[in-house]
């Protein structure tokens, strides 16, 4: 009954309780959109750290992580790849040969890892091939002789990439309705080549409006670049007898990730033809890289390899990035925390509320404590009103920020003005948001802390009332 | 045998400048099953007697001994229990729970002691039956009238079958037929289930039902008179 008569005291004033409500209910939306925002952005650079830079787990000779010389193999690796196909844990693994180079085209140069691979093995380990750009580009998929894939960073480091404005761009452009007006002006521009963007952009500028680049400059960029595929990148590298060497790969596709560090250090070329030109053997690999069935699984499959293989280096994920894993496990206090503060800011308009609500029923607190209502029935039905307000706008507030969630959850979110600030560490400017129902659990739990907490100032104010001079005042 | 034992009862308010005794040397014995009415001017310390006897205020000295215990002996909790479990409250202005049907009004009181639920229901619908409300009883305070509102307090008061019920000028809002009804009703259930009855009142309609009468003046008993 002091429940009920709890719930229907929050009615009582419904414009006043609405206005707490509706506080507490943006408060949460507000709350649980940023979390979801962050939570959302966080599982993207974790599946990046791990799909994409560094697997599950990574197995090296341990000296191979102190100094990344080529006589740093793995020693006989035939065991290990006989347990790594047998452990039902394991969805795939990846032998990897690692060589640092040098790359040169005929315009520039630069410094890069080449990772022999064998693409399908690869594969299941590293999302690489899904991140192809551009339309003619392949995953090996090539009769070429020494194929490599690079990335978009290291082609337009390399110059091998360029801008073009090509008949078929403002075909397109005409079909999406972009004003006639602004394609006869790109057709100025037809068959011009730009070999940086900035050069590309500096020319836009001079030739369209303002309002023309806001609207179409980001698709005119992205439709207009190209990749000079089959280019030919010399790599100069020590071989594995510490000879200077000189191997030669064609450009079959370019990828890009949202890492522009991970992006300008990694090119990827087939093992066999990494072993050509480093001298190494068939079996030769530098580091093993694998994804377990599932992520709970990693901590022990580690475990019971560094048991297996006492003269390896095997590390996870958590070991290879301890900022990443300290991240996922600090985020989860931290989205807490942001529905603290905002928690912690409404629970003064839900005091000022309830005592509001206290000071016009003293007549009424007097009687049922003149009946026989006990201190602790009274604090309880206070405590209890006081939650009710709070949860009511908490559980509207939830709902309302799942299904924001939810929405921009299948879009994403795209901060693309602000994307080479986040790509250059690692993260993705299109974030998609994502919540879990834990986290919906926590923040239920922390607003009927916060409503308890709320309620002790005006149940005070009550508890002090004396039935007598309470029953006589007006 | 007397049910509530008052000897020599002192209650003094200290104001900002002045001491007021508002029950001064007072002492009276309460029988089981009475009807009584305490008349006198304002000021002349009805309400505070009454306070005294329900327990919701302390005396300055003296003793109020109910069923063989000295109230002055309970601690606070103590207090809050007796009420709860031997005093019916009747406040002239009403004092429901706006929220709760006048159903709900009386079985609170009934949970509050911890009836079983079961037993509520039958025994909120047999009281409001009692007085009258059996087809009101689903309804809220501000859809009864005056007198209907007091009726169910009184149906609150003897709920839970007290020994007492004090009821402090439980007429004073209501017109002259939902007087008499009220009356008739409180009178009818004095009879049936031999509970006493204490009234403060200014109303003569109430004076002529009492069966007895004890006049205060500035705190003092002038005047403590039964009817035949």
């Amino acid at each position: 009954m002091i429940g009920s008569i709890a719930w229907k005291n929050v009615w009582r004033n419904r414009k006043r309780s609405l206005i707490v409500i509706v506080a507490v209910l943006l408060g949460t939306v507000a709350g649980v959109f940023t979390a979801g925002l962050m939570k959302g952005w966080i599982a993207q650079r974790l599946h990046s750290v791990i799909h994409t830079e560094m697997a599950h787990i990574r197995i090296n000779h341990p000296d191979y992580l102190l100094n990344e010389e080529l006589v740093f193999g793995i020693p006989e690796p035939e065991n290990l790849t006989r347990f790594l196909r047998e452990d039902p844990r394991i969805e795939g693994f990846s032998g990897r040969t690692r060589v640092t180079a040098m790359a040169a085209t005929a315009r520039a140069n630069t410094g890069i890892i080449l990772n022999g691979i064998h693409p399908e093995e690869e594969k299941t380990v590293r999302n690489v091939h899904t991140k192809l750009i551009g339309n003619e580009g392949t995953y090996f998929d090539t009769p070429m002789q020494n194929p490599i894939v690079i990335s978009d960073k290291t082609a337009e480091i390399l110059r091998i990439k360029n801008y073009e404005i090509t008949p078929e761009v403002i075909d397109s452009f005409r079909k999406a309705g972009v004003p006639e007006e602004t394609c006869e002006k790109l057709s100025i521009l037809l068959n011009q080549r730009f070999s940086t963007e900035k050069a590309f952009v500096k020319v836009l500028r001079q030739n369209l409006a303002h309002h023309e680049i806001k609207n179409f400059g980001s698709t005119l960029l992205a439709q207009s670049e190209h990749f000079r595929l089959r280019s030919r990148v010399v790599f100069t590298f020590t071989d594995s007898q510490g000879k200077l060497v000189y191997q030669t790969y064609k450009v079959c596709g370019v990828y890009k990730t949202n890492n522009t560090m991970f992006d300008q250090m990694n090119a990827f070329v087939l093992k066999e033809d990494l072993a050509e030109g480093a001298g190494f053997g068939p079996t030769d690999m530098h580091e093993i890289a694998v994804i377990a069935k599932e992520d709970t699984d990693v901590d022990a499959l580690r475990n019971d390899m560094r048991a297996l293989f006492p003269a390896l280096s095997i590390l996870s994920w958590k070991d290879l990035s301890p900022e990443a894993a300290m991240m996922t496990e600090f985020m989860d206090l931290w989205y807490l925390v942001i529905m603290g503060f905002i928690l912690f800011a409404l629970a003064f308009g839900i005091i000022n509320t309830m005592l509001m609500a206290i000071l016009e029923r003293i007549k009424e607190l007097g009687m049922l404590m003149a009946i026989g209502m006990n201190r602790r029935r009274v604090f309880r039905m206070i405590m209890l009103e006081t939650v009710f307000l709070t949860l009511t706008g908490a559980v509207a507030g939830m709902g309302v920020g799942a299904i924001i969630i939810a929405l921009t959850g299948k879009t994403g979110l795209n901060f693309s003005s602000v994307s080479e600030g986040f790509e250059a560490m690692g993260w993705s400017a299109h974030i998609f948001p994502e919540i879990d129902a834990g986290f919906f659990v926590m923040v239920t739990l922390l607003v009927i802390l916060t409503g308890i907490l709320s309620s002790i100032v005006p149940a005070r104010k009550a508890l002090s009332l004396n039935p007598v001079e309470a029953i006589r005042s007006e | 045998m007397s049910s509530i034992e008052i000897k020599n009862l002192v209650k003094i308010y200290n104001g900002s400048a002045i001491q007021v005794k508002a029950v001064n040397e007072v002492s009276l014995s309460i029988e089981q099953g009475e009807f009584t009415a305490i008349v006198g001017p304002s000021g002349s310390g009805k309400t505070t007697l009454l306070n005294l006897i329900g327990g919701l205020d302390v005396p300055t000295s003296g003793s109020i001994i109910v069923d063989k215990t000295d109230l002055s002996t309970l601690s606070r909790k103590q207090r809050v229990d007796y009420r709860l479990y031997n005093i019916g409250f009747v406040f002239q202005a009403y004092n429901l729970i706006p929220v709760l049907t006048a159903r709900e009004n009386v079985s609170f009181i009934l949970e509050m002691q911890g009836v079983p639920k079961a037993k509520i229901a039958d025994r909120a619908r047999e009281i409001l039956e009692q007085v009258g409300l059996g087809e009101r009883m689903n309804s809220r305070p501000n859809q009864l009238s005056g007198g209907q509102q007091q009726r169910v307090a009184v149906a609150r008061a003897l709920a839970s079958k007290p020994k007492y019920v004090i009821a402090d000028e439980p007429t004073a809002n209501l017109d002259t037929k939902s007087t008499e009804n009220l009356l008739d009703i409180m009178e009818e259930l004095n009879r049936k289930e031999n509970i006493t009855f204490l009234f403060s009142t200014h109303d003569q309609r109430v004076v002529n039902k009492a069966r007895r009468i004890i006049v205060l003046e500035d705190g003092k008993i002038v005047k403590d008179q039964r009817k035949e």
